[in-house]
Parts: C-alpha cells; structure tokens; sequence
C-alpha cells in the first residue's frame, strides 16, 4: 500500500528528520494504523472537510470553550479538534500506563517526606532549594497528614515520543490538571463523525473516567465520615476550564459550587442549599492553593472559603489536590525524578525524563548561556506554556534578552535539549490537506488510597502552527482522539 | 516568682455604609508554653454573633467571627488573665567552643530543620548592598553576636509611629531609619538569616510598666535559635532580652504569618477602627 492510493494522503509531505508516528522510515505504513488508513482513503479531502465541520458543530452544541488569558480581548474559543485519531498499541501503552502510575506514586510520596521529616534533602538526594526558593512550599502544610496520605490525587503528566521512538516526561501537573473533558468529548464527537471506524478496532472506552474519580476521592474521605459527599469548587464561569468543571460535577453525579456557595463553622464546611446547610467531605477544587482560603492566603482572594484551611489542618474534609501540590511540579523538582523514583521505589524509572540543566549551577549555567540556540529555555514556575523560549527560534537580540534574564535569576530557568516532539498527520484548514505536526500526550492518573486508575487514553495535543513545539491550548494548539486498543 | 497579667484588647469598627457580608479572624490569645500559663480567654463582639475557636495554618489559637446579619458597627472586646514566671533571661550555660555552634549552623540537617526560619520573605530581604550593616565576629559566640544585634538594630533605627505600616519593606526602614517594633523586628530577622541564624518574627503584648516602647498596640520581638541552647528573645525595639513582661501569641516568618486580625469585609466606602490594648500586671 502506497500513498498514491490514498486520496486524502496523497500529497502528505514526510519530512524524514521527524519521528512520524503512522509512516516508517521507507514511508510504509505503520501495522496498527492501516485499517484506519484504508477506512480514511475511501473518503475524499471534499468528505473530510464536511465530517470535519460536523464534527467541530458538535463542541459549540455542546458548548466546550475556551478562553486564553493575556489576549486583548479574551473570547470564547473552540478547542480545534483533528479528526484523525492517534492509535496507542497495548505494549506501548503498558509502558506509559505503569510509567505515569510509578511517577505519581513518587512524587506523591516526596510531597508526603517534603511536608514531614524532609528525608530526601538530608541525604542529599535533592538540594534544600528546592523547597526553600519555591513559590509553592506552603509552610502551612508541614506536619499535615492528608487524608489517606494522598497529596496528588490527580497528576497530568505530559510524555512525548521523542525521534528515537522512546516516551519521555516533558512536565508533571499535579496541581489542578486539566483537559480530560476534552478527552471524553473528542471521543464523543469523533464517533458522531466517523462511528464506522470504532467497529474495526477494539478501544478501550475514556468514558468511565468520572465514576473511577469519584471512587477513588471518596476513598481519601476524612476519617469519621460514612457516606462521603463531594463536590467540584470552581472559580466560575469566566475561568478558562469552567467548562470541564462543570462537565466533571455533571458526569461524578456532584454538586458544582463556587466560594461563596460554602461556609465553614466550628471547622467543618457546609454547602447552602434551599434545604439548609449540608455538611461537605470531600472538595475537587479547581482554584489554586494562593485563592483557597482568603484568611489564610490570599486575603484578596473573593473565590475562596473563610476558613476552609482550618478545617482541611484539622482533618475535616479532603482537598484534591492537596495545596502545596505545586511545589512538586516545579520544572526544577522535575530534573530530579529519576533520583527521586529510585530514592523513595527502589525501582528505575519507566518514563524517561529530558535532560535538564539547571541555571542555578554555575557550571551548567555557563554551558546553558553558551549553547543557548540548541536549547529549550522553560522558567520553572510557569505553567501554561508560557515564559517558554526554544533557542534556535530565536532572533539575535532576542536571544541577548532571554541571556540577560537567565543572568538575573538563574534559579527561575532550567534548560533542556529541544527534543523532537513526534509529528502525526493533523488535517489544516489553510492548505486543505494532511500535513505533519508536532504531538504529545497528556495522561490522567488518580491516586486513592491503595489503589490506582490511568485514563486508557489522554489527550493527544497537536501544535497547530507549521513547526512548532509547544502544543498548550493557551498557545493555539488543537487535539486529537486517542486510542488505547486492547489488542493488536 | 510568678506574674498574673490582665490584658485587655479591643477593636471598634465602623462602615460608611452597610456591610452585608464580613469575616474576621483574630490572632491575639496569649500562647501557652513554659513561661506562659493559665490562660484564660474572654471574648465578644457587640452583634452577638458566634466567635468560632480555632487554629490558623501554624497551628496558633484564633477567633473567628461572621456576622451573618447586616451592620454598620461592630465592636471586639477580649480579655486575656495569664500567669507568666519570672525568668532570668541569662539562664543558660554558653558553651566553652562557639566554634562548634558556628559549624552547626552550617550542618545540612540543622538547615533543614531551621529551614522555615532561615529563607527570607518579602518583608525580611534585605535590599542590595547592605550586606555589611552588621559584621558578625566570629571570636564571640553566637549569643554575643545577637546582643550586639539587638543593641545595633536599636541603635540604627528611631522609635516613631506613623511613618511606615505594615507593608513598609526594608529597603525603606534602612534608609529612613524610623520605624516601629514590627520594622525592628524585621530587620533584626533579616540579618540574623543573612547569618544562618534561625531567626522567627514573634508577635504578643509588652507590660509597659517600665517605660518600654511598644505603642500600646500589640508588640513584636524576635526569637534566634542558638544552637545548644534554644530559641532566645530579644526585643530590638528596646533593646532588652525578652522577659517576663513580654506575653507571646505566635510566631511566624514575618508580620505577615503573625497579622493581629484579618478582615475581609464587603462594603464600599469609607471605614474607620479605633483599636486598644492594655496589660496590666498583679504580682503573685
């Protein structure tokens, strides 16, 4: 089979020095996706373009939106979508299922030992810097046992397939991870799309996603409690992912609430309700550590509860993620995962991590400043993509600006090699044809107490532009369906 | 010997307008520990609203109160008893090798343990290029080194209120040289960490019968970890070690850990607080 045959890949352009996730080296392609290539040929471009629009008519139906922060205007955007879906065999995926369980098991427990005793640092496995000069650390947090021990209880790890064929780890989320709505609803609207293409591959459904959430939150209940009740805190409707917040209440069977709808008394929270107040255990909160509690934090804080910090010390209810997550998901924190997975699992790690220099190290410093045009400049408590330079994109005095900024806080940046994100073909609007374009994976992981669960997808983001490497959604990037079959 | 103290401490608040919504927490109950006993706590607003005990994130004793009604007024009024020992703030034996204590602070573990009170925060950052204000030497041992701190930081800066307030920097303390006991206390804590001192911001009420400075609001003072043997006080603001007129809340890394009260209220317009406390002292 070659792609002359094919009427929607015939002028596919295979750049051979990138890793292309359908096509081998010699432009065969790949055995997992033939069917799904055959299933495609038979339609033209003229086709694909109407699926395509029914396809997207599907998310502004449903109302899945979103708004980039630091626009001008900010507006309601659809999250682009590519019909053409990513197909992860069983091998492979075994290796980033168990990867991403290993990872969260260890950042989890350096989040426990970071809170506690500070094991780690003391034997020298990772610099006392790490917590001292972090933004995250809350020191509100030490001596804290959350409920079942469980700090990350939901952790977004990035992976991409890097030019070698291997997965490695680009960043941990552990602080309020988002994107699994876009998971189930791509799958929703692929199958309205295409449902034909479902009956040839055995996948594994990304629907159970919210039941296995629920479950494992009520797992971490505060002690004392029965039948716990839960509930999704948002900051409201004009924040970026209200969409998924309230997708993710609607599909737990949970109350929505924003700060004000809870108040705390005698250090327990209460939701209102036309029936009276209504005692609250557990708390999926999507408002970060700084706006939880304006007593606490953020005095200025009108998206979060008086109090509530108080109640979660005393042990009367569960916030997921814990705060003081973030400081575990600091790119600096990051170089050091493989020390810390063997450190606290005496095991090596499954996922590869990227090379990482750290600025703060004079010597690595100097090595960055001088190879800075073969390097990824990330600030390391950025999240979003943002602050993000990649060296070789880079004008002359831009490159002088980033130096500047890197010699005035070395221990903000770290600096990675510019790894070759993986290219998987992605349909684009301006030219009317397949091109490649760069893709990672977003995972969904969720710790309870003893037991684990991996979303059997994630979210497959594409960099839309021509080139680029960062694929957030905040930096114009779109996404795809993806498969985790069962069998081959 | 023993000392029963009476403190008194009331707040009065008043909106342009009416506030329909408002929370407070108060941070103020004298803390119980070896010198401090016997508590006993009074407290009341004047809306008969609930005063809810209970602890902020370092695990210190507050009040909270929201008034789930309408108002335009409202008044705090508590009263702490606690009985105090009398210490002799030199009861400690120095020990003969300071040179040890110096390298102790160098040890990982002890920065580690220290760690909290170690790194610098907004408000106990010195500005740059002053990190000669004040040498340490290394002949005398550490306790030394802070009484001479502590009579430094009393000499360098002038005891007027008014001048700064609770988000003056240092930067601004250094260079206009006023300020009040909070102002002292940061600086105190600045140099001490610049120093691998293990230094904590204290906030509590001072018994003022000697003619000390501390403005008849609340005081605060700092708390150094001296290596084998403790956490000592001093109050740079007097330049005195802290004694039994010195009645501790909290302690934290900055003012901003130790706020008195919190409020978030929600009104527009003007409000105005009149605010007072007393400490006065019966000997057992």
């Amino acid at each position: 089979m070659t792609n002359i045959e094919n009427k929607i890949f015939s002028a596919y352009q295979r750049d051979s020095a990138l890793y292309d996730e359908i096509f081998d080296e010699d432009g065969t392609i790949k055995q997992v996706y033939q069917k799904l290539f055959n299933l495609y040929g038979e339609h033209t471009i003229e086709d694909y373009v109407k699926l395509n629009s029914k396809a997207k008519s599907s998310f502004f139906n449903q109302g899945i939106t979103f708004q980039v922060y630091g626009d001008k205007e900010t507006k309601e955007k659809i999250f682009p979508f590519d019909l053409f879906p990513r197909i992860i065999d069983p091998e492979e995926w075994e290796v980033i299922e168990k990867g991403s369980i290993q990872r969260s098991k260890a950042l989890n427990l350096f989040l426990w030992d970071i809170y506690h005793d500070k094991n780690i640092i003391r034997d020298g496995i990772v610099p006392m810097d790490l917590i001292s000069s972090s933004v995250n650390y809350l020191d509100q947090m030490n001596g804290i046992d959350p409920p079942g021990g469980i700090y990350n209880h939901i952790s977004g790890i990035d992976v991409i397939k890097h030019k070698d064929g291997k997965y490695y780890v680009l960043e941990d989320n552990i602080r309020c991870p988002s994107g699994v709505s876009y998971v189930i609803c791509n799958r929703t609207a692929l199958k309205r799309a295409l449902f034909g293409v479902f009956n040839h591959y055995q996948t594994y459904s990304v629907t159970n996603y919210a039941e296995n959430l629920l479950d494992l939150l009520e797992s971490v209940k505060p002690k004392g409690v029965d039948i716990p009740n839960c509930v999704v805190i948002t900051p409201g409707m004009y924040n970026s992912a209200f969409y998924e917040h309230s997708y993710l209440a609607k599909t737990m069977g949970v109350e929505l609430v924003e700060g004000r709808d809870l108040f705390v008394e005698n250090d327990f929270v209460y939701m209102k309700t036309i029936k009276g107040p209504e005692k609250v255990d557990i708390i999926y909160r999507r408002i970060d550590d700084q706006f939880l509690d304006p007593l606490e934090f953020k005095s200025d804080s009108a998206i979060g509860v008086p109090g509530l910090f108080a109640a979660y010390k005393k042990g009367n209810v569960t916030l997921a993620n814990a705060p003081g997550t973030g400081v575990a998901d600091d790119k600096a924190v990051y170089t050091y995962m493989p020390q810390i997975i063997k450190y606290y699992l005496g095991e090596e790690p499954i996922l590869n991590n990227v090379h990482t220099y750290h600025c703060s190290r004079p010597d690595e410093l100097k090595y960055v400043l001088e190879h800075i045009h073969e390097l990824v400049i990330k600030p390391v408590d950025e999240a979003g993509g943002y602050g993000i330079s990649i060296g070789n994109r880079l004008t002359k005095s831009e490159i002088e600006l980033v130096k500047a900024q890197i010699k005035a806080s070395p221990r903000k940046y770290v600096a990675q090699p510019i790894m070759s994100l993986s290219v998987h073909p992605t349909y684009i609007d301006e030219t009317e044809e397949f091109e490649q374009r760069h893709v990672d994976l977003r995972t969904f992981t969720v710790l309870g107490k003893d037991k684990e669960f991996v979303l059997k997808g994630g979210l497959t983001r594409v960099a839309l532009k021509k080139g680029n490497l960062i694929v957030n959604s905040s930096q114009g990037g779109g996404s795809k369906d993806t498969w985790v079959l069962k069998n081959k | 010997m023993s000392l029963e103290y009476t403190i008194t401490y009331s707040t009065k608040n008043t909106y342009e307008n009416i506030v329909h919504s408002a929370h407070w927490q108060f941070l103020i109950i004298p803390e119980t520990n070896e010198t401090q006993d016997f508590v006993t706590t009074n407290f009341s607003n004047s809306l008969a609203a609930i005063n809810e005990f209970s602890i902020n994130g370092y695990g210190f004793n507050t009040i909270r109160v929201n008034p789930r009604k309408a108002f335009q007024e409202i008044t705090f009024t508590a009263e702490f008893k606690v009985v105090k020992k009398e210490i002799n703030p030199f009861k400690f034996n120095l020990s003969d090798n300071s040179k040890l204590d110096y390298q102790e602070l160098d040890s990982l573990n002890f920065k580690v343990d220290f760690e909290q009170y170690l790194k610098n925060t907004p408000f106990t950052t010195l500005p740059d290029g002053t990190n000669g204000l004040f040498q340490l030497d290394y002949s005398k041992s550490i306790f030394e080194n802070l009484t001479n701190l502590n009579q430094w930081t009393y000499n360098h800066i002038y005891f007027k209120v008014d001048v700064t307030n609770v988000h003056t920097i240092l930067e601004d303390i250094i260079t206009k040289r006023h300020g009040v006991c909070q102002d002292f206390a940061h600086l105190f804590c600045a140099i001490a960490r610049a120093y691998q001192i293990p230094a904590r911001y204290v906030s509590g009420y001072l018994h003022q019968g000697n003619g000390y400075f501390g403005d008849s609001q609340m005081h605060a003072w700092v708390e150094t970890y001296i290596p084998n043997v403790g956490w000592v006080g001093f109050d740079p603001t007097n330049n005195i070690l802290v004694a039994a007129d010195h009645i501790k809340v909290c302690h934290g890394k900055d003012y901003q850990d130790c706020a008195p009260l919190k409020g978030i209220v929600y009104s527009e317009g003007q409000n105005e607080t009149q605010y007072s406390v007393q400490v006065i002292s019966q000997q057992q």
